[in-house]
């Protein structure tokens, strides 16, 4: 007679019976659940991914579980086909705290079908029941339906090769299906990865910048201080301002200047440049005032004469 | 919160985790316009200031503008010249019998060397006769 050994001191799987003994845990633990926790089909399917078969898993089960009661389904490929898992995570839940498995212990959680291989020969779970590989497809027997002469094999979970778990978390029903949390996770990583790019290369543009104004600094360490700065400018700037205005108003005055209109006198004091103009007929002398009203010049008429005047 | 809460609600966590970067970007990225928009406005008024520094000194710190300015008496002949006093930075100068032709000589002559134009005078003393005078500093 074959006896599993359910202590979580030793094994760190445990498989989850209704008539399994309360166990007293320590670590995290994986758990194999017997089917009288889930509800088993398999299908085979035109479907190329498991996320389009677990959209339709709960379709598939209408027929086979009460529809009232909120089921999880867990589905992988398993050869040709689809298995497909539904089961109630708050039951499995309730049962395991009952026997002492604290929910957050469990780390993982298979189904007992993947033993459907090791449970050729039936394997005894307590006194009354038995489980076996039927078809295909592990079955809870009870102890009375085998032949008194069975003979049982005796399973060491830790050496099973287990690969289609799920988490008990994800076994929940999240808000957020996988999909979109990969589509929309990508795009907000997506856009942060392209702001911390941009922002980077927003900083590095300002180092030619701060390059040119280093060399303009080492050639001339004293323009380093602003108070500096300002006090030159504010000594250099009034004195380029008005120099550079003089100039250009001599420049436009002169241009008023012909055969016909000529200079009689010019004066150029702190805050104005003023010239006499005599001009040679009234035509002239209104051609003159015309344009050095246009450069926004004063004109003053007496005679043919014209006083032309340019504030500073 | 335990584990399996934390398990339960991952890909809302994950959410979480990629919003917080996305908000972390965003705030990274405004940050680093803002400093830069203000470091850079900065960095260019000083180098515009130190530029202008170079030009107003370049043009009106009156270097060499001592023998510079001894022009303004040699571009016209001699006799027309009726004074021509240089005494530190200031030159005060005077000229009569100038032509059309000497006038705009000098003149050009003096707008385009870079002193202040304290005061200047042109009188037409005769027919296409002038005299001038004027007093600039450097």
């Amino acid at each position: 007679m074959a006896i599993l050994n359910l202590t979580a001191k030793q094994s760190n799987r445990i498989l989850i019976h209704k008539n399994m003994e309360p166990v007293k845990l320590e670590n995290s633990v994986d758990i194999i659940l017997t089917p009288q926790f889930y509800t088993f089909l398999r299908e085979e399917l035109d479907i190329k991914f498991a996320y389009q078969a677990k959209q339709i898993a709960a379709s598939l089960f209408d027929d086979y579980i009460d529809t009232q009661v909120d089921y999880q389904y867990h589905v992988y490929k398993c050869d040709n086909a689809w298995c497909f898992f539904a089961y109630n995570i708050e039951e499995i839940d309730s049962f395991l705290e009952s026997k002492g498995i604290e929910k957050h212990r469990v780390a993982k959680i298979y189904f007992a079908q993947e033993l459907k291989d090791e449970l050729t020969k039936p394997m005894l779970l307590s006194g009354n029941h038995a489980m076996q590989s039927v078809d295909d497809v592990v079955t809870m027997l009870p102890k009375r339906f085998l032949a008194e002469d069975v003979e049982y094999v005796t399973l060491d979970t830790e050496k099973l090769k287990l690969k289609n778990g799920v988490t008990m978390g994800a076994s929940l029903n999240s808000f957020v299906s996988l999909k979109e949390t990969i589509v929309l996770g990508s795009l907000l990583a997506l856009l942060g990865t392209s702001l911390i790019v941009e922002g980077n290369r927003i900083k590095s543009s300002m180092a030619n910048e701060d390059a040119k104004l280093t060399t303009l600094i080492d050639e001339n360490p004293k323009y380093g201080s602003s108070m500096l700065r300002e006090s030159i400018l504010d000594k250099y700037k009034p004195i380029d301002t008005t120099e550079r205005a003089k100039r250009q108003a001599m420049k436009e005055i002169s241009k008023l200047l012909s055969a016909k209109s000529q200079l009689k006198e010019l004066s150029i004091d702190k805050n104005s440049i003023s010239a006499n103009i005599a001009t040679q007929n009234k035509s002239i002398s209104k051609q003159v005032s015309e344009h050095a009203k246009i450069k926004k010049m004063k004109v003053t008429a007496t005679g043919l004469e014209l006083k032309v005047e340019v504030k500073l | 919160m335990n584990l399996m809460t934390l398990q339960r609600y991952k890909n809302e966590l994950v959410l979480l985790v990629a919003f917080l970067f996305a908000l972390f970007a965003f705030f990274y990225k405004y940050s680093a316009s803002a400093d830069v928009e203000k470091n850079k406005a900065n960095i260019q008024k000083q180098i515009s200031d130190i530029t202008a520094i170079e030009n107003y000194k370049g043009m009106w710190d009156g270097k060499k503008m001592a023998n510079k300015i001894k022009i303004l008496k040699t571009i016209v002949p001699n006799s027309k010249v009726q004074s021509f006093s240089k005494k530190s930075k200031k030159l005060v100068a005077s000229y009569t019998n100038l032509t059309s032709n000497d006038l705009n000589k000098l003149n050009n002559k003096l707008i385009n060397m870079p002193v202040q134009i304290v005061s200047l005078k042109i009188t037409e003393s005769s027919k296409n006769i002038f005299t001038m005078e004027f007093t600039c500093k450097w």
